[in-house]
Order: structure tokens, then C-alpha cells, then sequence
């Protein structure tokens, strides 16, 4: 039987292989459009008509979906009449039109207003398919239209790349806008700036804890740059580590159990991993040169930081457990603020040439450097989004600091942080 | 005398160095030697005749016909030279066009009639009194009139050429190394270019560019997508569906094949790789 049965696959597979053979054969190794068309309707009311709030759904789902240079938006001078139907299931979507528009993803949504809430119904449309690819109901106050239009492009973005957008992701940074560098908390594309401290002093190096809605920073406030840590919706605040000298540059661990943080209680800036509670784990160098800057790899077994050890100072990694450490730039007199990627691929640093700080990025095993930004301005302290997708950095340029956004590639620059202060040394939070 | 003469040439030639009586009538014998060469050579040589010196005023020269000799005047020979004709033209005319004046006159008196016939000829009367400059002035027009009559000539020809290219786009091509068939269309590349352009994927859709899925498609003689199988798939759901979607989107290629014809299409990113 079992011979039987063999022969027979044996037969079909050759009948397969025959048939496959007589094919001719193509290959394509490049899309014909690196872009995919989207239309983008306009959410319609499912009750009483409230255009301010269709228009904020809009307008940032909008800018998130412009951000992730994913797509490139039908025009909607060009839409045809399915556009003014609400259409929440694919039965009741007019595919044909969009596919004649060119479209090959549609979004359709509606918002009411039922009890004092928000309610948006939001779905995205595959239109070759014929299906729908994702479809969420939100549910909020009407002044969080905005939070909600993010979510939806986060999930946009997770039906169809398999990962979540930062969209509704925070990004704290400095800023002087006080008269005093405090610490701010800003949504991901600049809206909604709070502030976080009074220290009245200078704060600076802020890093979002991974697990919780915490952030570390280094505060002047007692006179000496002492490593706090902040809950941000409670608002409460501890001083973590106020050893002699620098505590600067604290970096929260993948898994949050640990910070790396730069200390010179010994007359020399060395690398150390701190407890939550703020003592000492480990020292991680120990060399007469100057190392700052730690940043994680996503795996948690190694650092890169900033060293001058060799000269000038070039992005070092060392390895977490055997405390062995190879040099990663060669190039450039000045290499500063190392930031890893979440998913590990590259490491961002800020490099000056001509007395010019630009941004590049580089593989962790030395290779494969780019440089992500020109022109005229420092560009510095890069960090990366939770889906390293993005980066955001500080841009000193007309005599004002600002933070600026551009994907990984380096391309979609653009300012997120509104004028009237300087603002720097941003960073980007996990998924919130 | 004589005797302390030969005596002091003696003791000259004593002081002298040996051979130096030699060396003098050697110097002496080139130095001759060198003017007579120098004489001889011109006297041999043919006699050169100075050059011609024209003088050309180059601001004030009167030109007839400016555009003469240049390119663009090439084709239309016969009309410079009718405008070239005019000129003795017009001035011989003031000789005969004055003679109706006169008859006017003369003629005005008895019958009063033909007066308006005279009045009518007036008209050609101010040509004898075109100026140079009037002259110049038209055949600059003219010359105008005939370079937009060649610039609309060559647009003309551009765009008979664009329409003619655009005619070729349009068609199925061949491909480049000349192995398509008869009548210039080849197949597999029609249909590779069909799908290509179906195909859209996004750089920011994914960070792994070492993705690779085959699909077997099955055209009609018609050009209609009979059946699609994937072979293998990339494991990748944002790259497999963009090429679901480019097939979906190839159902009909819009030409017709010679016969029932399956392709083996291999999608990768090979070109994007070194983004």
C-alpha cells in the first residue's frame, strides 16, 4: 500500500514538475510603483453633523499616512460618487469605482456622537481584493479625535506592513521655552506640548522607560546633574542617582530592570548599569579616555557609547557580559550620541564634518554607513521610533533649535515642534 | 729697422699660443663665410609678394541681404531673390509714376471725371520715397515672417515624430537584443512588463529586501488570467499580498497571446536592494 502510495505521489509531483517546466519563465525584481494608492475619504456623520471633528479625523490620519511615505493619496477632486456613501462593510463598497480611480486601498469612516462620546467607525478596503483589511470602532471624548485618527493609522500601518505605527506614540525633549531647560512631552507629530518639570534649572537627557509611562532625566536642580526619574501622569518625581559628579545620559535597559548611565565619581566619566533603585550593578568600563552616551541594543547584551579613548570620540560597543569593546566608527573627528534601533538593524549617530553635526546611521557590525541628513544646521541627538521606522532629532538651524521628524531612510524631514523656544535632545517613547 | 720689427713680430708670436695664426684665419674665413651665405640665400630665394590688406567697416557696410549665405536662408534661394529684384525695382518706378501726375493735371482740367482714378494711384506714389532703413525694416519682417514659418515647419516635424514614438510606446515592444518575433512583440516580455506595472510595493513596507515567491499564472489565447498558484510564497504577508494584488490586477493584459501559455513569474527585490 504504502509503495502504492509513493508511487502515486511520485507520479503527481513529476506530473506537477512537467507541467511547471513547460512554463515559460519571468522574473520581475523591482515593483513598477514603490508607492501604494490610496484613496482617503472623508468621514461621514452617522448622526448630527459635526465637520470639526471629521476634519481633525482627517487631517492627521492625513499627515500620519503622508509620514510613513507608504502611500501616495488619490486626489479627492477626482472621487466619484461611493466616496459620499458611508460603505462600513465591503457588500456596501463600490469597488469598481475606486479601481478606476487607480486606488488599491480605500479608507471609509463615519463618527456620532452618542451620550457625550465619540464614536468613530473606521475601515480600510483592500479594492483589488474586494475586502476589508481592518476595521475598528473607537470610542472617546470628542476632543480626543485626534488620539483616535492615530490609533487608526497605527493600525493601518500594522494590516499592512505586520507592524504597528508610533503614531500614537509621545516624544519628550528640552526645551527653554520657560526661560529654563525643562523637560516637555509632546505627541509624535508636535501636537499637544506639556510640560513636565519646574526644575527652573537644566534638565536635559530624557529616556522613556519601556515598561511603564515613566521617563528618566538629568536635572541641575540641586546644583549637581543628578539622574531623576518622572511617572508622567501622576507626576511624581525621585532623585535616582546624585553621585559626585556627572550622572548624565541614563539609558533604560530593553527590559527596563536596569539603566546604563554615565558616572565620574572616580574623576572620569565611565560607563556603569544602575537598578532601578539607583545602585550599582556593574561598571562597564574602565579606561582613563571619557565614555558617555549609552544606548542598548533591542537584545539588551550590548552598548554603544561614545568614547574618546582613541583620540577623538568615536561610537564604541561593549558587550554586556564580557565587557569586551570594539570600536564601531572610524570616520569623522567627532561622533556623539549613539541611539540603537529597536529592531536591532542599524545604530544612529550624530557625526560633524566641517563643523556641521549631520545624522548617519550604520550597521552594528561596522558596515553599511549612510548619511541620513545635508545642509546647514547642527542635526543631533537622534532617536529612533518604537517601530524604527523613524527618526527624530534636534535641529539647530536661523539661530532656533527644533526638533524635527524624518523616516529612517532620512527622507520626509519636517518640523514637529512649534516656535518660540529652543528645543532638543528629544525622545521618542515605546508604544503607548 | 726692420731687423728689431721681425724681431718684436717673432717675440709676439712667441707670446702668442702655437696655432693661433690658424685659428684667426679660420674666424676670419667664417665671419666672411656667413654674410655671404645669408646674401646668397636671398638672392636665390623667390621674391615674396606682400599680402593683401582689405579694409572692412563692419558698422556701416549697407547689406542687402543680411541673412545671405547663413543656413537658414539655404531652402528659400528663389524668394531672396525676388526680394533682391525690388530694389532696382523701386527706383526705376519714381520715373514712371510721376508721369500720371502730370497727366492728372493735364487731365483734370477737360474732364473732371477721371479724377478719381488718379486719386486711387497716389497710393504706390510714397514707394519711391521708402528709405533704406524702411527697406531694411521689411526685409527683417519678411525674414521674421520666415523663421516662424520655419520654426512652425520644424515643430511640425517634432511632432510628427512624438505621435510616430508614442506609436511605438503604445505598441508592444520587442526586446532590445532583437530576439522578439516577426512582428517585433515577444511574449514573456509583453507579460513581464504588464505585471510589472501592476506591481506596486512599498521600501517602507518592510526592512528584508531578500524577499523571493513564484507564482505559475495561466494566460487564454485571449490574454485573460485563466488560473494563478503560488509556488512558493516569501513568508512575508506585506510582499505576498502586493503580488496577489498585482496578479489580480493582470487578469486581462490587453493583447492577445499566440496560444494558452503559462509563466513561471519569479517576484523579488533585487533591484531595490541597494536602496
Amino acid at each position: 500500500m504504502n509503495i502504492g502510495r509513493n508511487l502515486l505521489l511520485l507520479a503527481l509531483a513529476l506530473l506537477c514538475s512537467v507541467a511547471s517546466a513547460g512554463a515559460v519563465k519571468i522574473e520581475i525584481s523591482a515593483p513598477g510603483e514603490q508607492e501604494i494608492p490610496l484613496a482617503l475619504t472623508a468621514f461621514l456623520p452617522m448622526g448630527p453633523d459635526r465637520p470639526e471633528i471629521a476634519a481633525e479625523l482627517n487631517a492627521v490620519l492625513r499627515a500620519d499616512l503622508d509620514l510613513s511615505g507608504l502611500f501616495s493619496l488619490v486626489d479627492r477632486a477626482a472621487f466619484l460618487s461611493d466616496a459620499d456613501k458611508l460603505g462600513l462593510n465591503s457588500a456596501q463598497v463600490d469597488f469598481a469605482q475606486w479601481k478606476l480611480l487607480g486606488a488599491e486601498a480605500v479608507i471609509k469612516g463615519g463618527y456620532r456622537i452618542e451620550g457625550g462620546q465619540l464614536i468613530v467607525e473606521a475601515r480600510l478596503f483592500d479594492v483589488i481584493s474586494r475586502r476589508m483589511l481592518t476595521g475598528r470602532r473607537y470610542i472617546g471624548k470628542p476632543e480626543e479625535a485626534r488620539r483616535i485618527a492615530h490609533t487608526f493609522a497605527d493600525q493601518v500601518m500594522l494590516s499592512m506592513t505586520g507592524s504597528k505605527g508610533p503614531f500614537s506614540s509621545r516624544i519628550a525633549y528640552v526645551s527653554n521655552r520657560t526661560g529654563k531647560k525643562e523637560l516637555y512631552l509632546m505627541e509624535a507629530d508636535g501636537h499637544a506640548p506639556i510640560r513636565l518639570t519646574s526644575h527652573r534649572g537644566i534638565v536635559l537627557n530624557p529616556d522613556f522607560s519601556p515598561v511603564g509611562k515613566e521617563l528618566i532625566f538629568t536635572s541641575y536642580q540641586q546644583g549637581n546633574p543628578d539622574l531623576y526619574r518622572k511617572e508622567i501622569y501622576t507626576g511624581r518625581e525621585a532623585r535616582l542617582s546624585h553621585r559626585q559628579g556627572l550622572n548624565i545620559g541614563g539609558r533604560y535597559s530593553p527590559d527596563g530592570r536596569e539603566i546604563a548611565v554615565t558616572l565620574s565619581r572616580d574623576k572620569n566619566s565611565e560607563l556603569y548599569l544602575l537598578g532601578t533603585d539607583g545602585t550599582i550593578h556593574k561598571r562597564l568600563t574602565d579606561h582613563w579616555g571619557i565614555d558617555v552616551d549609552p544606548s542598548w541594543s533591542p537584545a539588551g547584551d550590548n552598548i554603544a557609547f561614545v568614547s574618546d579613548r582613541r583620540g577623538n570620540p568615536h561610537v564604541y560597543i561593549v558587550d554586556v557580559d564580557s565587557l569586551e569593546v570594539r570600536r564601531l566608527t572610524f570616520d569623522g573627528k567627532y561622533n556623539a550620541t549613539p541611539a540603537w534601533s529597536p529592531d536591532g538593524e542599524r545604530i544612529a549617530f550624530a557625526r560633524m564634518e566641517n563643523g556641521v553635526f549631520d545624522i548617519h546611521t550604520i550597521r552594528p557590525d561596522g558596515t553599511d554607513e549612510r548619511r541620513l541628513t545635508f545642509g546647514p544646521g547642527n542635526k543631533e541627538h537622534p532617536r529612533w521610533s518604537p517601530d524604527s521606522r523613524f527618526l527624530v532629532y534636534s535641529l539647530d538651524r536661523a539661530g532656533e533649535k527644533a526638533i524635527y521628524l524624518m523616516r529612517a531612510d532620512g527622507t520626509g524631514q519636517r518640523r514637529i515642534s512649534a516656535p518660540g523656544g529652543d528645543d532638543s535632545h528629544p525622545a521618542w517613547s515605546g508604544y503607548w | 729697422m726692420k731687423v728689431p720689427e721681425k724681431h718684436s713680430w717673432r717675440r709676439l708670436q712667441a707670446r702668442l699660443e702655437p696655432g693661433f695664426k690658424r685659428m684667426l684665419l679660420l674666424s676670419v674665413a667664417i665671419h666672411l663665410l656667413l654674410p655671404a651665405l645669408y646674401a646668397g640665400l636671398h638672392y636665390f630665394s623667390p621674391p615674396r609678394q606682400k599680402p593683401p590688406v582689405y579694409r572692412v567697416n563692419l558698422v556701416n557696410k549697407p547689406v542687402k541681404n543680411p541673412q545671405a549665405g547663413r543656413p537658414e536662408a539655404g531652402p528659400e534661394k528663389k524668394k531672396t531673390v525676388e526680394k533682391a529684384k525690388p530694389k532696382p525695382v523701386v527706383k526705376p518706378k519714381p520715373a514712371p509714376k510721376p508721369k500720371p501726375k502730370p497727366d492728372v493735371k493735364k487731365v483734370v482740367k477737360p474732364a473732371p471725371k477721371p479724377e478719381p482714378k488718379p486719386v486711387a494711384k497716389p497710393k504706390p506714389a510714397p514707394e519711391p520715397t521708402i528709405s533704406n532703413a524702411a527697406e531694411q525694416s521689411l526685409q527683417q519682417k519678411l525674414e521674421t515672417l520666415r523663421r516662424e514659418q520655419e520654426r512652425d515647419d520644424r515643430l511640425a516635424a517634432l511632432r510628427e515624430n512624438l505621435a510616430r514614438e508614442r506609436e511605438k510606446i503604445d505598441a508592444p515592444v520587442g526586446e532590445v537584443t532583437g530576439k522578439g518575433d516577426q512582428a517585433g512583440v515577444d511574449e514573456a516580455n509583453y507579460v513581464k512588463a504588464f505585471i510589472t506595472e501592476q506591481w506596486r510595493y512599498s521600501p517602507y513596507l518592510g526592512n528584508n529586501w531578500n524577499l523571493e515567491a513564484q507564482w505559475l499564472l495561466t494566460y487564454s489565447a485571449e490574454g485573460t488570467l485563466l488560473t494563478y498558484k503560488a509556488i512558493s510564497s516569501s513568508g512575508n504577508k506585506a510582499f505576498d499580498d502586493s503580488l496577489l494584488r498585482a496578479i489580480l490586477k493582470s487578469k486581462e493584459l490587453g493583447q492577445k497571446l499566440e496560444k494558452r501559455t503559462e509563466f513561471e513569474v519569479t517576484f523579488n527585490l533585487r533591484d531595490m536592494q541597494n536602496r
